[in-house]
């Protein structure tokens, strides 16, 4: 089992990440390390999802995404069992709500037009991560990256919002696409733990980013990211000697910069 | 196959009007009237083996990429048939971008009078390149005065260059949404004919993006009205369309 160290220091706006599907359950007493999980209305993958779902202090589905979940743990039902489903409820079946309901699982309902259900569902999170003050470390979403392309762009945008509605780092995860968004400045991602896929990315959605990078198999050098004339996709990780583990990536970057790598699943 | 509608992509210039009919069924009449098909790479792959049997109407004029994706088997079979090959190594541009590069110079030697360029694929999958799709329909804006649609399941994605667009959405073939996403910047957007429209107002990531949004509902036996949309940036048009009437 591979340790996951995820640890954030604020003042020197460092990012050490390290993420295993299987090093939930290794750092579980060592590490300490704990999130809250928003699962999405999306395919679920039951491999993250147990893994996650052990770590979690908080969960919720957005909508629908209890049907999802109600789909893949049946039988299982009482330890998957989300804090709260938010949303407007026009996805989630009446079956599955009532069931929820009656395992205790709060209805909030939210139907503010001008929200996405994602960004809703994480409005409640930061509020309840404050209010019962529960130590995580980060936000871990399930679902998001793929299906309906509007919605797609939703969780970019969410992202967006995410940057000012709490310090915690927040992660997306679909399929064997993991993104997060960079806010500006330097970070460093450690992606040494033999559990990344063959590619990255950096993608200025939004507008112009003065980006430098370090760890890549192409870097940038204080260029410019912008759609239309330079955008960071199928990158990869700068090779190493046999033996040699990779080196972290660094990126410093001047605006919101959306990084986006493969992950590996079902070692 | 049932009678399909026609697939038809008429682009007038001066006015900037676009109409748009799709049918999910047209593949095989759009193929048909397609003057020229390509594969990327590895699409060469999907193409064979949803095409079994049908493979001497569903061959590329030309498969281009670096050839990592495509099988030996696939890449020979289509070679054999007349399909060219051809190699791009350019590291710095994506499979797509460099067989959209060939398509243009073809279409341009060749003459070729196309309403449009119409891509299937490039929406779903690799995030990073569903990103690249989008950067690819940028670099469009200033390779092509063609409109270049990209569909996937059943998404349709266009970018919208500055100025004023109209588009029809009363085929019946639209699905429920649709959404307008400033992808590289701030757009200064108005729009008439979605549910919540946009007056005069700046789409930005980080402070308002649409999606999820609609069309303006009409009284009943009523036809939509076109969408119309105004912008001074680039703005990514995506719409759900209907799969299997």
């Amino acid at each position: 089992m591979i340790n996951s160290v995820g640890c954030v220091g604020r003042r020197t706006e460092r990012y050490f990440w390290e993420y295993s599907p299987y090093s939930f359950s290794a750092s579980f007493t060592k590490w300490k390390q704990r999130i809250a999980l928003i699962i999405l209305n999306q395919p679920l993958d039951k491999d993250y999802l147990h893994i996650l779902w052990s770590k979690a202090l908080l969960t919720a589905c957005a909508d629908g995404a209890a049907n999802h979940l109600y789909n893949v743990t049946s039988g299982e039902s009482d330890i998957f069992r989300p804090d709260y489903i938010s949303g407007d409820f026009d996805s989630i079946t009446p079956e599955v709500r009532d069931f929820y309901a009656n395992k205790g699982s709060r209805l909030i309902e939210t139907s503010d037009q001008d929200l996405t259900d994602y960004t809703k569902c994480l409005v409640i999170m930061v509020e309840e991560i404050q209010q019962r003050n529960l130590q995580v470390d980060a936000i871990v979403t399930l679902g998001g990256l793929a299906g309906r392309f509007d919605q797609t762009m939703a969780t970019v945008e969410t992202l967006h919002h995410a940057l000012s509605m709490t310090q915690l780092p927040l992660f997306v995860i679909q399929e064997t696409n993991l993104a997060f968004l960079l806010k500006p400045g330097n970070h460093t991602i450690r992606v040494n733990t033999g559990l990344e896929g063959d590619w990255c990315s950096l993608i200025p959605v939004g507008g112009p980013c003065q980006t430098t990078t370090t760890g890549l198999k192409w870097n940038l050098n204080n260029q410019v990211l912008q759609f239309g004339k330079l955008v960071s996709t199928s990158n990869t990780y700068e090779s190493t000697s046999p033996g040699q583990p990779r080196k972290c990536v660094t990126v410093t970057t001047d605006q919101p910069l959306l990084w986006s790598m493969g992950i590996l699943r079902g070692l």
